[in-house]
This record gives C-alpha cells, structure tokens and sequence, in this order.
C-alpha cells in the first residue's frame, strides 16, 4: 500500500519545446497522419509533452509506486489550445489521492500545462490502478 | 492515406447522428513506435518476460495509444483538431498485438448557443469486447464570421 502521506507531492516538467519532427513522430505512431494547412499536434500529444511528469512518480523512490502492477485506469483531457511547433510547455502533477478498492489501490495523479507566457495549454487527471501482486 | 476534410459545417450536425467508425489493428511494431514517440518505455508494454511475470498475458498496448484512437474518430470527423476541447474515458479492458478495434462516436448533445457538443465514444475488440468505454469528447465550434469580414 502506498504511503497516503505522498497526497499533494508534485512534479514539474523542464520545458519542452514542441518540433515538428515530435508531432511527426507521435502522428506516424498513433496512424493519426492527416494534416491540416498548419500542423497542430493531435490532442493526445499532451501525453508527450507532459510524460516527464509521469515518469517523475513512476520513478520517484519515496512514493515507489508498485508500477510492475500498475495499469491506466481512467483519463480524462481538457485542452485550451492547439499545440505548434515552438510551443514551449511546461507541466506540472500532483498526486491528489491514494485511496484503496477493495484488492487494488487508485492513485490519482492531476497535471496542468502551461506555455512560455504561463497561459494554460491543458490539463488532464489520470487515474492509475494498482493490482495487489 | 486519408486527404484533408473539410471541417463539419455546425449547423447540419444532429444529435443522434453517427460518426464514421475508426478501425485500427494494433502490432507489436505500433505499439514499440508509440512507447518511443510518448517516451512511455514501461516494460509491460516492450518486453514479453516481464509482462508475463507481472501476471499480464503478454505485452499490453499502452492505454493513452487507445486514447489517441479516439482523439482521432473525432477529429478527423470535426475536420479540425483544435475544436476539441475535452476528452475522456476508462480503459475497460487490455489491448493486445494482434487486436482489431473499432472505435464508434455518436452525438450525445448539442449546444446552439456555445457551437459545443458532446460526443460518447466506444471501443471494441474483434470480439466485441468494450475495451475504452464512458468515453465523451467535447468539441466547441468557432464563431461564426461576419458577412463583412475581411473588409
């Protein structure tokens, strides 16, 4: 069980700067290739842009999520703008609840992003389960 | 590969009404693409062994790739990816190398006022099974132009 004290520990993201080659890359692996007169990220690409922040709790040695057993439960996005190349976005998670169900334990992680001029580029809320191994 | 769409017209969209579906076959090969182009490398999603030790059956596609099929039911059926403004939805069930899944949309609701709507998305497997399910896109719209715009 994952220590509920780690409730309101958050992560930030170094800035990352939006290439089109990323959105190339993300598009060609998802098969989502259409493009539009300008290039704007599939809404997704939020999770490419904000992963830093993830991979921050996955590997965070004092939280030690049991991420062998932990699956994407739920997700949810609100996106405020499309994403360019260029776009500087930095993001921040935090954990916002541990709480058991039953044999499994759900861990609830929140992130905001926000652009070079601190205008809000999306926010999204993850839901992780973790299975009792 | 699919041409540019020309964007829905907001107007003629009518609650009810179906989207397209989205078929996807998932590989193994997609899936390596996807923990490279995300930077997601967790191991239950790249390496048999260690998927099977964790009491998976195999490697599991990443949730957020079946996400990112129904970001694309929708946009591609706006014509615009920037008129989505919310997307959400539960992984139901995994996703294994090898699945066919049809991803369906239908337009739960319609807001004259605000040019939004609602859209509930499902995911199914070759076999039926849902595997994305409480899926809701919202999409907004924009204002429509003057007839003097551009004087």
């Amino acid at each position: 069980m994952t220590d509920t004290r780690w409730v309101g520990r958050s992560y930030e993201t170094a800035p990352y700067t939006v290439t089109e080659a990323s959105i190339r890359d993300y598009m060609a692996a998802v098969g989502d290739e259409r493009a539009g007169q300008s290039l704007i990220a599939p809404p997704t690409y939020a999770m490419v842009y904000g992963f830093d922040a993830f991979w921050q709790l996955w590997t965070d040695q004092e939280v030690a999520l049991d991420v062998a057993h932990l699956v994407h439960g739920e997700q949810r996005f609100s996106f405020h703008r499309g994403v360019r190349p260029g776009d500087r976005i930095t993001t921040t998670g935090r954990i916002t609840a541990i709480n058991p169900r039953g044999d499994m334990e759900l861990v609830t992680f929140e992130l905001q992003s926000k652009d070079e001029r601190d205008e809000p580029v999306s926010d999204a809320t993850a839901l992780f389960i973790i299975r009792k191994p | 590969m699919k041409a540019m769409l020309a964007a829905q017209d907001f107007a003629q969209i009518r609650p009810g009404q179906s989207l397209a579906p989205l078929n996807k076959r998932v590989t193994v090969e997609q899936i390596r693409q996807y923990a490279a182009a995300s930077g997601d490398r967790n191991p239950i999603h790249l390496d048999e062994t260690f998927a099977r030790a964790a009491g998976l059956p195999g490697v599991i596609a990443h949730g957020m790739l079946t996400m990112a099929f129904a970001n694309q039911l929708v946009t591609d059926w706006l014509g615009d990816r920037s008129y989505l403004k919310r997307l959400q939805g539960r992984f139901a069930g995994m996703v294994l190398p090898g699945d066919e899944l049809t991803c369906s949309g239908i337009v739960a609701s319609r807001d004259e006022e605000h040019r939004r709507l609602v859209v509930h998305i499902t995911v199914t497997n070759q076999r039926g099974e849902k595997v994305f399910t409480k899926g809701i896109a919202e999409a907004e719209f924009p204002a429509q132009r003057s007839e003097n715009h551009g004087a």
